[in-house]
């Protein structure tokens, strides 16, 4: 099974290949931040506040063009509050305005208030630039397994664990 | 090449290949199915600018609206074995004094409603969850929950506006929306065009209105007293 370890030129090839899995993984993620203009394209719902669209776990994918429509009321979107790095799921209820100083103000559905107490203080409402991306599609549970993994730290070592025995022990 | 570890990753990699192309058939018969979402009636019955805090919250005082409505539309054909919910909600929509664009946008009205197969995802009290259960037992889908027939509905968010100024304000029209959100695939809007089997939401507009003047002092401030007491 370790045969490889024994042969400088196969355990080089195999070194290779894990490389090259672990670039295609990462040139999709960038590849389609670039087309969705979202630095991050693909999210996991963390929270409970809009269900019952969304629940913990869903995976959601986003985009951040405006091609033909300003983003608007009705759109759920994920955005960033001003100095923290919580990104948050929620619908945009109202909007004053338009171009990219335009208000907005979001809302959870699942809340009974809107998000103004979520925000920074001083800050009542959100502006374009603060969204990186509206939810246009939708794929169920997918994503616990990254909920899963970084509410128990060692999952992860053992994935990446498993992940290497695979790739060193798996000969061509 | 055949020891157990392959297999198993052989396994999976097929299993999430065959899960995602079923995904991927499932939301594409979304576009297969006809969408003909109409509105009969949308009418506000009650305009009301009041001076004061929004909500209980609020630390300015501003004007706001309290308007009222009656709706009747048919949203029923929105619901196909892919719907997991169809949220609906109103909009006021005014033009800026500046300029010409619809530029002032806010949801006075909302409301989630949820296929039978996603009434237990829903954070609703034990008894709406009851009788949802009872009115679609045996159903998988349960298109008649798409017809919305609501007489002088008060608004669930007070109207308010960045400047604090709403009194007199022109041209404000009410305009229903939807959003349908699937099982799997993409979310849909309520469109403005026909896009092949689904056409635009047939009269979603209500007549243009002009907010009333603001509320007397004497009656604003009855009116925030009376709501203090009912809090």
């Amino acid at each position: 099974m370790l045969s490889s370890l024994g042969n400088p030129r196969q355990a080089a090839a195999q070194l290779m290949n894990f490389g090259l899995i672990l670039s295609t993984a990462f040139m999709m993620w960038k590849g389609l931040s670039v087309i969705s203009d979202s630095p991050s394209p693909i999210v996991v719902v963390l929270s409970g506040s809009m269900e019952p669209a969304f629940q913990r776990g869903d995976l959601l994918l986003l985009w951040n063009r405006n091609l033909f429509t300003e983003t608007s009321v009705g759109e759920i979107v994920v955005y960033n509050v001003k100095d923290k790095d919580i990104p948050i799921v929620h619908r945009i209820i109202s909007k004053f305005g338009t171009g990219p100083t335009a208000k907005l103000l979001t809302k959870g559905d699942n809340n009974d208030s809107d998000d103004t107490k979520l925000y920074t203080p001083g800050q009542n409402y959100l502006v374009r630039e603060d969204i990186i991306g509206s939810v246009v599609g939708y794929m169920p549970f997918v994503g616990y397994v990254t909920i899963m993994l970084s509410e128990h730290p060692w999952m992860k070592t053992v994935m990446l664990g498993i992940m290497g025995l695979v790739v060193v022990l798996q000969r061509e | 090449m055949y020891s157990s570890l392959v297999r198993l990753q052989n396994t999976f990699g097929f299993f999430t290949t065959v899960a995602f192309c079923v995904a991927l058939l499932i939301s594409a018969s979304d576009f297969l199915s006809d969408r003909a979402p109409t509105v009969n009636v949308l009418k506000t019955t009650q305009l009301q600018v009041v001076k004061g805090r929004a909500d209980y919250y609020s630390s300015k005082k501003e004007e706001y609206a309290i308007i009222k409505f009656t709706l009747d539309a048919d949203l029923s054909s929105l619901f196909t074995w892919n719907t997991k919910q169809v949220f609906a909600y109103v909009t006021a929509e005014w033009p800026s004094a500046q300029n010409n664009n619809a530029t002032n946008q806010a949801v006075i009205w909302d409301t989630i409603i949820t296929a039978p197969s996603s009434d237990h995802l829903g954070n609703f009290s034990p008894s709406k969850l009851k009788r949802l259960r009872k009115s679609a037992a045996g159903k998988g889908i349960d298109p008649s929950r798409g017809k919305l027939q609501i007489k002088n509905q008060r608004l669930k968010y007070p109207l308010t506006h960045p400047t604090g100024k709403l009194a007199l304000t022109e041209d404000v029209q009410l305009k229903l929306h939807y959003n349908v959100q699937p099982w799997v695939g993409f979310l849909s809007w309520d469109q403005n065009q026909d896009w092949g089997k689904w056409k635009a939401l047939k009269n979603g507009l209500s007549r243009k209105f002009t907010l009333p003047a603001i509320k007397t002092k004497e009656q604003a401030k009855k009116k925030t007293t009376t709501g203090g007491t009912r809090a």
